[in-house]
């Protein structure tokens, strides 16, 4: 390996790429505007009222003392609007149609001291959104009974979580997920599309005659896109865990650049993590990049190559809630580990000491370094 | 196959001098088609070589051979002594591809100091005398890509020879060249080979034939005749060259033992005149 020859390739790539400024826009601009798409999402989401109505099917008193102490329980609640406008079964559900209504609670006619059965309507189109209403019902159902006449005291629940805040927002868990994917998924296309350049426009052909080594090219190449992803990482994290509150000025409201994501770990090991993965990513591109004719069979990878890591390894949902045949299946892909590093580092805490942080550093590694090796070895492969 | 190891008439260096080029029954299939069917050749250095055939004949494919970027399915290369496929060996070795292969985003110096490192030349005055000889040197911030079609064949031809190699393939190097710049290459083709190196230059225009010091007629993959300008003109009786292949092609030992196959480049063969009419 002659660092000669590598810087050289380096050189190139950091040249070549300043030059091109939509493929730089694309490792830049994008990730931020989709991260603040997903934050701004996600945090709207939260602020939405239920509306809620309580109807009364039962016809006695008990039933009536029940819906009155709930009707209050649920005022008391944040985030729950109440409609004690509704009176009667085929409204609530005209409302619910509507979308006037989020949920009905019943008190079906069978409702006893003994019987006690309580009905919940929704309309079912969007069970998650739907669901998650649920929590917040149920709270006030909790205290309603507790202070009711019915007698039943219910103990008051605290959430209590050993890593991060009990208060966590979706957007907390998500973002060291999108700070790793996001790493993985651009430098892989940026690298596929510019190695199949070199592939066609006959400058591969052009490098092999001379003295350079298919290591060289490829550790060149590393450290090209390696650099560029670097910079990327370093914006992204910055975007995700900082927070800058712009005041209000004249006409423009104030508004906050960032998400001002909870991190409890050292943003330097997440940094670590994402840059070794993407390593991986940029070997990934030039070996895939050998099974592609033109720009856009590089961008058909996507869903074969990019959309399954997105699915399996923890992006949407913990590795051990899949099934159990796309299990090892997951436990392949890079981006899983990556991912469950990044957890480790910024929700738990975890540091250069945790013996999982090294073995998920340990495995990317490996797999960049597997990577790297196939990719070398596809370079000659072009006789034609 | 190959008519004669050819005794040349005072190949300028002493006889005993290396072989800048040799190849043994060099062959390469690609499936069903013989690209390169058995070639022996021994060139000695200082000289221009003139590879000469129809479009399929087997030229890139040879060079890509002689440069090792291609693995003979038979048969040996040698390129200055040095078996190939070397790497080690590349770096006396220069190529110019028939694409132009260069950057389009880089600039002319950066694509001519690029190729220039990875062979080790890092010396900035010699890469600029380089430029100033195909005549790119007012243009070196120019990126590639906004360079006319000529100007991208001369800065691949600088790329390849910035490293001042001793033995320079360069395939079809003058298509889309203006004449009075072809003139020039030539003569600084010449001024290469006076000073010891060995050029490989493969054409389909007859016109340029003239120029080199030895041609090497090639169809379906087999060397047809080798010989300087005159001495091919004189054994196949005839004052052009064009009529002169298409002689060597009709003998009875190359009318190809596929003859009966008809094979493409029998086609081809009678083209080839007609491409060389500009």
């Amino acid at each position: 390996m002659n660092p000669r020859r590598v810087a050289a390739v380096f050189r190139r790539i950091v040249a070549q790429f300043r030059r091109d400024p939509r493929s730089l826009a694309l490792l830049y601009v994008a990730p931020l505007a989709i991260i603040a798409l997903l934050g701004w999402v996600l945090s709207s989401q939260q602020s939405t009222a239920t509306r809620v109505a309580v109807i009364d099917e039962s016809g006695h008193a008990a039933g009536a003392a029940v819906v009155s102490n709930l009707q209050s329980a649920l005022e008391a609640q944040p985030g729950i609007v109440l409609d004690r406008s509704v009176a009667d079964d085929s409204t609530a559900r005209q409302m619910l149609k509507d979308k006037t209504l989020d949920v009905v609670v019943v008190l079906p006619p069978d409702f006893t001291v003994q019987n006690r059965k309580i009905d919940l309507l929704t309309l079912g189109l969007n069970p998650t959104a739907e669901a998650s209403a649920l929590p917040a019902i149920q709270k006030a159902l909790i205290s309603a009974a507790t202070d009711s006449a019915l007698g039943s005291v219910l103990p008051s629940i605290d959430r209590v979580t050993l890593y991060g805040s009990p208060n966590a927002t979706q957007l907390d868990s998500l973002a060291p997920v999108v700070v790793g994917f996001f790493a993985y998924f651009f430098v892989f296309i940026l690298t596929g599309i510019s190695f199949l350049r070199e592939r066609i426009g006959g400058t591969l052909e052009r490098l092999l005659a001379t003295p350079v080594s298919r290591a060289e090219i490829v550790v060149g190449y590393s450290l090209g896109f390696g650099f560029f992803a670097t910079i990327q990482v370093a914006i992204v994290l910055a975007f995700v865990l900082g927070r800058l509150q712009i005041p209000e000025l004249g006409p423009i409201p104030a508004f906050a650049i960032g998400l001002g994501v909870h991190t409890s770990g050292n943003p330097l090991v997440a940094y670590l993590l994402v840059l070794v993965l993407g390593l991986g990513a940029v070997s990934l591109g030039i070996l895939l990049s050998t099974f592609a004719r033109t720009e856009l069979q590089v961008l058909q990878f996507i869903p074969i190559v990019i959309v399954p890591q997105a699915l399996l390894t923890g992006f949407f949902w913990p590795i051990e809630q899949l099934p159990s045949l796309l299990q090892p299946v997951a436990r392949v892909l890079p981006v899983t580990y990556a991912i469950d590093g990044l957890r480790q580092v910024m929700i738990a805490g975890a540091d250069l000491t945790s013996p999982q942080v090294l073995l998920d550093l340990g495995v990317l590694t490996a797999i960049a370094a597997l990577f790297m090796i196939l990719a070398a070895a596809t370079i000659r492969r072009e006789v034609a | 196959m190959a008519v004669g190891p050819t005794p040349l008439p005072a190949a300028a260096a002493a006889p005993a001098a290396l072989p800048a080029v040799e190849t043994v029954a060099l062959r390469k299939d690609f499936g069903e088609i013989h690209a390169v069917d058995g070639i022996d050749m021994s060139l000695p250095p200082g000289r221009i070589y003139g590879l000469l055939g129809p479009n399929g004949s087997g030229k890139t494919t040879l060079i890509r051979l002689l440069t090792g970027l291609a693995s003979a399915t038979s048969g040996t290369v040698k390129v200055m002594g040095v078996q190939m496929p070397s790497r080690v060996n590349l770096a006396r070795i220069g190529y110019m591809t028939q694409s132009d292969g260069i950057y389009p985003e880089l600039s002319v110096w950066e694509n001519l100091s690029f190729f220039a490192a990875l062979y080790g030349q890092m010396d900035g005055t010699d890469l600029h005398r380089t430029l100033e000889l195909v005549e790119l040197d007012t243009r070196t911030g120019t990126p590639a890509q906004n360079l006319s079609g000529g100007m991208r064949r001369r800065l691949s031809m600088a790329c390849a020879l910035a490293h001042h190699p001793d033995v320079i393939f360069l395939d079809e190097p003058t298509v889309g060249v203006d004449p009075a710049l072809r003139v020039q290459f030539w003569d600084h083709f010449h001024r290469l080979a006076a000073n010891g190196a060995t050029l490989l230059v493969s054409s389909h225009v007859m016109d340029e034939a003239d120029r080199c010091d030895e041609l090497l007629f090639i169809r379906d993959g087999h060397v047809l005749a080798q010989g300087t300008p005159a001495e091919l003109r004189q054994r196949a009786g005839t004052d052009n060259l064009e009529t002169a292949f298409l002689s060597f092609a009709s003998e009875p030992g190359n009318a190809a033992p596929a003859a009966s196959a008809a094979t493409v480049p029998t086609a081809s063969a009678t083209t080839s005149p007609k491409d060389s009419v500009r």
